[in-house]
């Protein structure tokens, strides 16, 4: 048994949008990428750098975005509970983390058998995502120094200067795109691995039943079937919206009964 | 026209036109006659010389003129011409094999008194017109090859002397050093791994000596007498030296990159390339980019000045670019043959220690291992049970268990109990599994065998839920 209730909380709508956005440019840059490091397809060059050069900015505009929403929108601190605080705070050092790193780090490579308690994002999952951004940022700059209408401005001169001129800015750049894409590898891996209601959380908004936590005790409470199991322990839901899944539940075994 | 405006001390324009029958008599014109060349050749090439100072195509009678006044009052300009460690080939190039090349006859008439490759003398005679240049002062230095610095000089001497110490002695009034060639820009070549020779370029071996004569870098492999040509002339000219990018280049010259002027763009635009040499796609003139051309990163005007009297150049030859502009005159370690090899490669080497290699094959083996090691993991996963939903919650943090207050205890102790509870009842907390369709008909298969099972399940509801 394991599993927090995946609640619409930990990922708000808008939040939704930016993953959604991010995911597409993402794939868009690399297939894109890899055309113009080495034309396989000939006759598309043209189309390629036109979409690499749109996605560039649809990324970098995308991450500014995402960087506002987490000051302007609220969402849950941890899985498992529709509890909202400013986002940024879920970015920060949260207490029901404290201590949780070695647990993380152990229950991946097996070293232990149960699943540690954590705030909405693990520790390594926390640094990580933190990372993303400023190599988007990096990337962009990067980018920027090999293009045409921007690599004569002083900014991007100055770190033209710097790596030793437009070839190794071309590796590095091309290097950030192989960096992506094995961050991806291991995102997905564990954004799947556990079942797919992560996933269909933040791409469809769709939660699932799960168990229930407590950000006060932080700790597990109860377990909320959502209408499709029965609830169990501490739920924290409106009278109203409880009485409406005992109802689902009731209708549902009714049914499988006939 | 600033041509006509600066009060040069060198030729004045305007006294020019003051006697103009010295035009048709001009030691310069007959020389030029001599070797074949007609006006309208000479007066072609003040074109292109006006384009590369920066001016307009129109004033090329006017520096015409300008030229064969200076060229009448004698050797105007003396131009010290040193070999450091080269292979002599922008000498080469600048001489072009048989016949005279309007710029080398030029150059020789208006400037060039001493080089160590062309004169005639040799030996005592020559090193002594060296030293009475250096005496007289105003004159400038041109600096073929690279620095090499190894064994404190000596790995490089010339009429018994150190080639660092004959350097360090020829731009000691010197008004100006051009760095003629990437060797001489930033060790080029000679500067390449393992670099035994402490290779380096003017600019760096000058600045490290506190020498602060002007340094012109003037790159390729070799460097175009045209661009040579034109900076000296400017010099004589005007009096003083081109507007320099921050890496002492001619910015005029300098400041686009081969891939801007190429005749093949449009193919690199039309997504036309040349993937193989010798195939029909080559025989149409495509872009060789796949073939690893370095134009997109190379800042010099070999498609605008082209090569051998404005003849062709590598890229319209069908050689992709080397890259051989691409220089760095503060660090010799990123010389254009290190940045650039293999040369039909679209990226670079890297090395470490002898080993060298392709970004591609790091990345992608990098990203193959982190797969494989995915893959192991995730057979770990099922192994361990934990592919649907994951391994059960620890009841307490283990960090608590241990240095944890009471409420944490309390709130470990009641998760305990929740599992339990859960557990007996049978309530399995699942994420959604990847493959719906067969988990759904497993599901049914369970609840056909085990109906018992749904009737305890029942009782949960009443007291489940209402908090
Ligand atoms: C975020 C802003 C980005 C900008 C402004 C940018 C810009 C550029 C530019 C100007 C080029 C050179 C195109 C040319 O020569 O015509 C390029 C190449 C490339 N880009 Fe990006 N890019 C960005 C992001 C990315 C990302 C996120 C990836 C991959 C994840 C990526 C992958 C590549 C690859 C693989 C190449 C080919 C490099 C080579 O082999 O020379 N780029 N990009
Ligand atoms: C099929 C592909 C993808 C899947 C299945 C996926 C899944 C997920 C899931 C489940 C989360 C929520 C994690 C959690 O809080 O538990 C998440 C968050 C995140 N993902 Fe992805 N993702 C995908 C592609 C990408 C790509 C391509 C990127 C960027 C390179 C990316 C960057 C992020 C970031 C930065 C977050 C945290 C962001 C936030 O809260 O806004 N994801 N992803
Ligand atoms: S041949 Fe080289 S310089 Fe010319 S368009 Fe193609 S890539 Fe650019
Ligand atoms: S085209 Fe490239 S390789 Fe050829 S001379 Fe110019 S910079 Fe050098």
């Amino acid at each position: 048994m394991a599993h927090l209730a995946h609640y619409r909380e930990a990922h708000p709508l808008p939040m939704v949008a930016t993953h959604w956005v991010n995911l597409i440019a993402m794939i868009v840059l690399i297939v894109s990428g890899l055309q113009i490091h080495y034309p396989l397809i000939p006759g598309v060059m043209g189309i390629a750098r036109g979409l690499h050069m749109f996605f560039a900015f649809v990324l970098v505009i995308n991450c500014i975005v995402r960087i506002v929403f987490a000051f302007v929108f609220k969402s849950a601190p941890a899985g498992g509970t529709r509890r909202l605080v400013r986002d940024y705070k879920t970015w920060l050092p949260q207490k029901d983390n404290k201590h949780q790193l070695w647990a993380w780090i152990s229950y991946y490579l097996f070293l232990r058998r149960e699943h540690p308690i954590a705030a909405k994002l693990g520790v390594p999952q926390k640094i990580v995502y933190l990372l993303i951004a400023p190599l988007i940022f990096f990337t962009a700059y990067t980018g920027f120094c090999l293009w045409g209408p921007t690599m004569n401005w002083p900014v991007f001169t100055w770190g033209l200067e710097l790596v030793g001129g437009p070839m190794n800015m071309r590796v590095i750049h091309y290097l950030c795109m192989w960096v992506f894409i094995i961050f991806m590898c291991i995102h997905i891996y564990l954004s799947l691995v556990e079942g797919a209601s992560p996933a269909t959380l933040i791409f469809f908004w769709k939660e699932t039943p799960g168990l229930v936590y407590d950000p006060d005790t932080m700790n597990i409470t109860g377990f909320d079937g959502m209408g499709k199991e029965p609830d169990y322990g501490e739920t924290f839901k409106d009278p109203v919206r409880a009485a409406a899944d005992a109802a689902a539940v009731a209708a549902r075994e009714k049914h499988g009964k006939e | 026209m600033a041509l006509l405006d600066t009060s040069g001390r060198r030729a004045s324009v305007s006294s020019a036109s003051a006697q103009p029958e010295t035009r048709a008599t001009s030691k310069l014109a007959q020389k030029l006659e001599l070797n074949g060349f007609t006006r309208r050749d000479f007066l072609k090439y003040c074109g292109c010389l006006a384009g590369m100072m920066g001016l307009s195509q129109l004033a090329a009678p006017q520096v015409a003129e300008a030229l064969e006044i200076g060229a009448e009052g004698g050797k105007l300009l003396p131009v010290i011409w040193l070999e450091g460690s080269s292979c002599t080939g922008c000498t080469e190039a600048l001489t072009q094999g048989t016949t005279p090349d309007i710029p080398q006859l030029v150059l020789e008439t208006i400037a060039l008194n001493y080089s160590e490759t062309l004169s005639a003398a040799a030996g005592h005679s020559l090193e002594e017109a060296r030293r009475e240049t250096i005496e007289a002062g105003s004159y400038l230095v041109v600096y073929e090859g690279a620095v090499v610095t190894a064994y404190d000089g000596n790995i490089l001497r010339v009429a018994d002397e150190k080639g660092t110490d004959v350097l360090l002695e020829t731009v000691k009034n010197a008004e100006a050093v051009i760095a003629l060639g990437s060797c001489a820009c930033d060790g080029g070549w000679m500067a390449v791994r393992p670099d035994d020779a402490d290779a380096m370029g003017v600019q760096k071996f000058l600045s490290e000596h506190n020498v602060d004569v002007p340094v012109v870098n003037i790159p390729c492999c070799p460097a175009n007498p045209e661009w040579l040509t034109s900076v000296i002339l400017e010099y004589v000219l005007t009096g003083h030296l081109p507007e320099l990018n921050d890496k002492n280049e001619p910015a005029a010259l300098f400041s686009q990159t081969i891939h801007d002027n190429c005749p093949r763009r449009g193919h690199f635009e039309n997504g036309e390339f040349v993937y193989q040499f010798g195939s029909e796609e080559e025989a149409k003139g495509y872009c060789l980019y796949p073939l690893g051309c370095k134009g997109p990163q190379t800042y010099a005007p070999c498609a605008v000045t082209r090569w051998n009297r404005s003849l062709s150049w590598c890229v319209e030859a069908g050689a992709p670019c080397a890259g051989c502009a691409t220089i760095n005159p503060m660090n010799p370690q990123a010389n254009w043959v290190d940045e650039n090899t293999p040369f039909l490669e679209r990226h670079r080497d890297f090395a470490v220690g002898p080993i060298t290699f392709q970004p591609t094959t790091v990345a992608v083996g990098l990203t193959v291992l982190v797969v494989a090691v995915l893959g192991v993991h995730c057979a770990g996963m099922k192994l361990a049970g934990r592919m649907d939903g994951g391994a059960d919650f620890e009841p307490e943090r283990r960090w608590d268990e241990k240095h944890g207050g009471p409420e944490a205890h309390e709130a470990g102790a009641r998760a305990q109990r929740l599992y339990d509870d859960l557990d007996e009842m049978g309530l399995e907390p699942k994420n959604t599994g990847l493959h719906r369709k067969r988990d759904a008909a497993a599901r049914k298969a369970a609840a056909k065998e085990a109906p018992q099972a749904a009737d305890s399940n029942n009782d949960t509801h009443a007291e489940g839920g209402d908090e």
